[in-house]
Order: C-alpha cells, then sequence, then structure tokens
C-alpha cells in the first residue's frame, strides 16, 4: 500500500514537472527540428513531402471558389483592355511570323553546320504542365506547391519555366504534390550569365521580389536593361533559358527583375532535360559526391 | 444514451472549433491570390488566430494547439522546419504573461497590443532563421510581412468572433 503511494506522489510529480516544462520541451522540439533540416534533410524532406500530399488536398478544395472568383474579376478586367489587346496581339503576331521564318533558316543552317562539326547535341526536353494550388510569399520564404498528378515522374531539381521563363526549381517531390523554391527564394542559388556580355555569376535570392546576381567580375561590363539567361555551369540548368532583366546596378548589387510574373501564376511547366542524375533521389549532394 | 453521446460529441467538436478554425484560416491564406501585389504582402494568419484564441478563450486553445498550428504552418511553408513553431510558442509565452493587461481592454488597445508582441515574434523568427541561414534576412521584406498582419488583425479577428459568438458556448 505504502509502495502505490510512493509510486502515485512519484507519478504526480512528474506530470507537474512535465507541465511546468512543457514550454521548454516544446522549444527544444522546435531547435531540435531546425536543427536537424540543417544537417540531415533526407528525414524532414521525406516528412515534409508526405505531409504537404496530405494537407494540399484540402487547400486544393479551397482554391476552386477562389479560382472561380478570380476568373469573374479577370474577366470584366480584360474586357475593358479587349481592343488594346487585339492590337497588340496582331502587331505581335506580325513581328513573330518574322523572327519564324529567320528561326527556320537559322535552324537548317545549325544542323548543317553541326553535322560539318560531328556535334552532339543536348538531349531533347520534355515537358509537364502543373497547376499552382498554394503559393507563399513572405520575408521568410518564396515557393509555390503545385498539383502533378501521379503521371509523369517529377524529380527534385528540375527546372521550373512560367510561360516568359525560370521561375524556380523542385524542391520537395510528392505523390501527387510537389513544393517548388522560387528563384526569390532565400535558397534558390542559379549560375547565370549576361546574355550580351557572356559575363557569368549567380543569382541569389533574397526573399524579396527582385534577386541579386552575385560572384560578377570585376571588370565585367553592365547596363540596366541586360537581359539574363542560365548560364548551364554546374549542370543543374540548361543554359540559355531566360530568366529576367537588370533592374538596377548599385554599389554592391546587381538586382535582377525576373520576367516571369510571380504573383500571377497559374499553371507552370516542368521541365525535363535528362538531368535527373545530377540530384541524389533524397539529398541535395551532387552525383560525384561533390557538394 | 444516444442524446449523451452527442452531447459530448458537440462539446467536443467546439473544443476544437478554434484551431479548426485558425488552420482553416492559414490554408485559406495560402491560396494563390494572382494579384500583381500579393509577394510578401500574405499575412502571418496563425500568428493572429493564437494570439486572439489565447486571449479570448485560453481554456479550448491552449499550448498544444498552439504546437499544432506551428507545424501546419510548417508543413505547407518552405521556411525551415521548426520556425514557424517557434515564432508561436513566443507569442504563447507572451500572451500568456501579458494577457492581464488585455482583458476587456477597447478593441484599438488590443490590436495595439497584438502589434507590439507581432514585432517581438517577427523579431524573435527573423534572428532565428537569419542564424539558421548564417546571414541576414532583409529586413524590409520581413518588416512588411510584419506590417500586412498587423493590418489583417480586424479582418481575422472578425472572423474569429463570429465562430465564437455564434459557434461555441460559454463552457464547454
Amino acid at each position: 500500500m505504502k509502495r502505490r503511494k510512493v509510486l502515485f506522489i512519484h507519478l504526480s510529480q512528474i506530470r507537474l514537472l512535465a507541465k511546468k516544462f512543457a514550454i521548454v520541451i516544446l522549444f527544444l522540439t522546435a531547435f531540435v527540428m531546425m536543427l536537424i533540416n540543417k544537417t540531415d534533410t533526407v528525414i524532414i524532406e521525406k516528412t515534409s513531402s508526405m505531409a504537404t500530399d496530405i494537407v494540399s488536398p484540402v487547400i486544393d478544395v479551397l482554391v476552386i471558389p477562389a479560382r472561380a472568383l478570380s476568373g469573374v474579376y479577370d474577366y470584366f478586367r480584360e474586357l475593358r483592355t479587349i481592343r488594346e489587346d487585339n492590337q497588340r496581339l496582331r502587331e505581335e503576331n506580325r513581328r513573330l511570323e518574322n523572327v519564324e521564318n529567320r528561326a527556320r533558316a537559322l535552324e537548317i543552317e545549325n544542323k548543317l553546320l553541326s553535322e560539318l562539326l560531328n556535334y552532339t547535341p543536348p538531349p531533347e526536353a520534355s515537358y509537364l504542365s502543373a497547376r499552382i494550388i498554394a503559393e507563399e510569399g513572405d520575408g521568410f520564404s518564396h515557393s509555390i506547391i503545385i498539383y502533378t498528378g501521379g503521371d509523369k515522374p517529377v524529380k527534385k531539381g528540375q527546372v521550373v519555366l512560367s510561360d516568359r521563363g525560370v521561375i524556380g526549381r523542385i524542391d520537395r517531390v510528392g505523390k501527387l504534390y510537389s513544393k517548388v523554391i522560387l528563384i526569390t527564394d532565400i535558397n534558390s542559388k542559379i549560375p547565370v550569365m549576361v546574355e550580351r556580355t557572356r559575363v557569368r555569376g549567380i543569382l541569389s535570392g533574397d526573399n524579396t521580389s527582385v534577386p541579386k546576381m552575385v560572384f560578377i567580375p570585376l571588370s565585367a561590363e553592365l547596363t540596366v536593361g541586360d537581359r539574363i539567361v542560365t548560364s548551364g555551369v554546374a549542370g543543374t540548368f540548361p543554359p540559355g533559358l531566360p530568366i529576367g532583366k537588370i533592374s538596377s546596378i548599385d554599389k554592391g548589387a546587381v538586382k535582377i527583375k525576373p520576367f516571369g510574373n510571380l504573383d500571377r501564376l497559374e499553371y507552370v511547366k516542368i521541365v525535363d532535360y535528362g538531368l535527373d542524375d545530377i540530384f541524389y533521389e533524397n539529398g541535395s549532394e551532387r552525383a560525384d559526391g561533390t557538394e | 444514451m444516444s442524446e449523451e453521446w452527442s452531447e459530448n460529441l458537440t462539446q467536443y467538436l467546439q473544443r476544437l472549433l478554434p484551431l479548426l478554425t485558425s488552420v482553416l484560416l492559414i490554408f485559406i491564406s495560402y491560396i494563390p491570390l494572382e494579384l500583381p501585389f500579393s509577394s510578401n504582402v500574405r499575412p502571418a494568419v496563425a500568428l493572429i488566430c493564437a494570439f486572439f484564441w489565447l486571449l479570448t478563450r485560453p481554456d479550448v486553445f491552449n499550448l498544444l494547439s498552439v504546437y499544432l498550428l506551428g507545424l501546419t504552418e510548417d508543413i505547407i511553408s518552405s521556411a525551415p522546419f521548426g520556425s514557424n513553431v517557434f515564432a508561436l510558442l513566443i507569442m504563447y509565452v507572451l500572451v500568456t504573461n501579458l494577457a492581464k493587461y488585455f482583458n476587456a481592454k477597447p478593441f484599438i488597445i488590443i490590436w495595439s497590443g497584438f502589434a507590439l508582441l507581432a514585432f517581438v515574434s517577427f523579431f524573435s523568427r527573423w534572428l532565428m532563421v537569419s542564424v539558421y541561414y548564417s546571414q541576414f534576412l532583409p529586413v524590409f521584406s520581413v518588416f512588411f510581412s510584419f506590417l500586412s498582419t498587423v493590418a489583417f488583425y480586424p479582418i481575422l479577428s472578425l472572423i474569429n468572433v463570429f465562430v465564437q459568438n455564434r459557434l461555441m458556448t460559454d463552457e464547454v
């Protein structure tokens, strides 16, 4: 009987202590989660991908009425500008017809020269369209969640494009939903170059709407308005994909305004260039073992 | 027996309502707005809900609710896993210690109080995430997120007040 009492007191004391320090324990778990995220991304990645697959369908359902409302708003907004749009599109069509003719001639010329040089062309790209179901844009991260379905495999590291240019890369892959890190996110680092001068650098997101270009040679000639494209260095992104243009050049920072309007995305294209061996299935390390 | 069971279920659901409402509002906040200014505008809905429910119904919205809310945000967000939990726990500590100063006060005082506590919470998270990335996050964009959170507080409070007054009883 006595022993029972002792045990009872002991348990209640533990419970009281646990209650008292519950907040400390939960703070510690938050730190531990961040530490695990920093050191071993595999556990967090797998858990997060699984959890995203569970949570995303709920958001996907909520998107339906929001899209309907947005559609009505867009309909009336577009009605106002339909005349000007029509005029602009006719002019653009004329210009594109000329570009197409020139492109055809260049394509034939390129093919002939490639045959002469015995040149091996890069792998053919395949595309997968995906609908955006959630977007996140605050001071701490910039990402989107997309519905990819289960038909075509999506792989970590694949390039994600809007109709205007690169907007990010696949970060976490679930069965039906995937998370995309936008080029404005602080985790985004893309090897880029200035199209005109071929000066190379790294496009580094900083959680603002205009990422910066860093590691540029001191002697580089840059002007506001220069187009920035992927350089293809490191092999993660194929070269020549449009990203944005230089919006400002200050003392220490070259800011890039992305071509893809990251605020008004509805559908995106995931591009598979057959570069999937760059990433391990579950980590961010390079296939050759280097980071 | 069946009546008792149904009553218990209703009571149980009512206890969960603050958490369920908060989770639903978080989901809604992630819906793409497709507006030209939506980047960096998304308010920290979890912070608003945690502040509101901890202040008005601490009997049904407790530490565990705060933790679960933080985990939900961490799952959807691509910010470092655990950083949302951390920010909400800071808010929990602040509200539970300062609740007496907000009780039965005019809305403007509560709003100002929220702005102050949200600032501390944002600042702590900013510091924590900056340490995580080993570089300071741009202050401007974080401050902008803070401002939008403060601006959205009245609207989300209205929704929460509706849930509290219409869907919940005083004692659950």
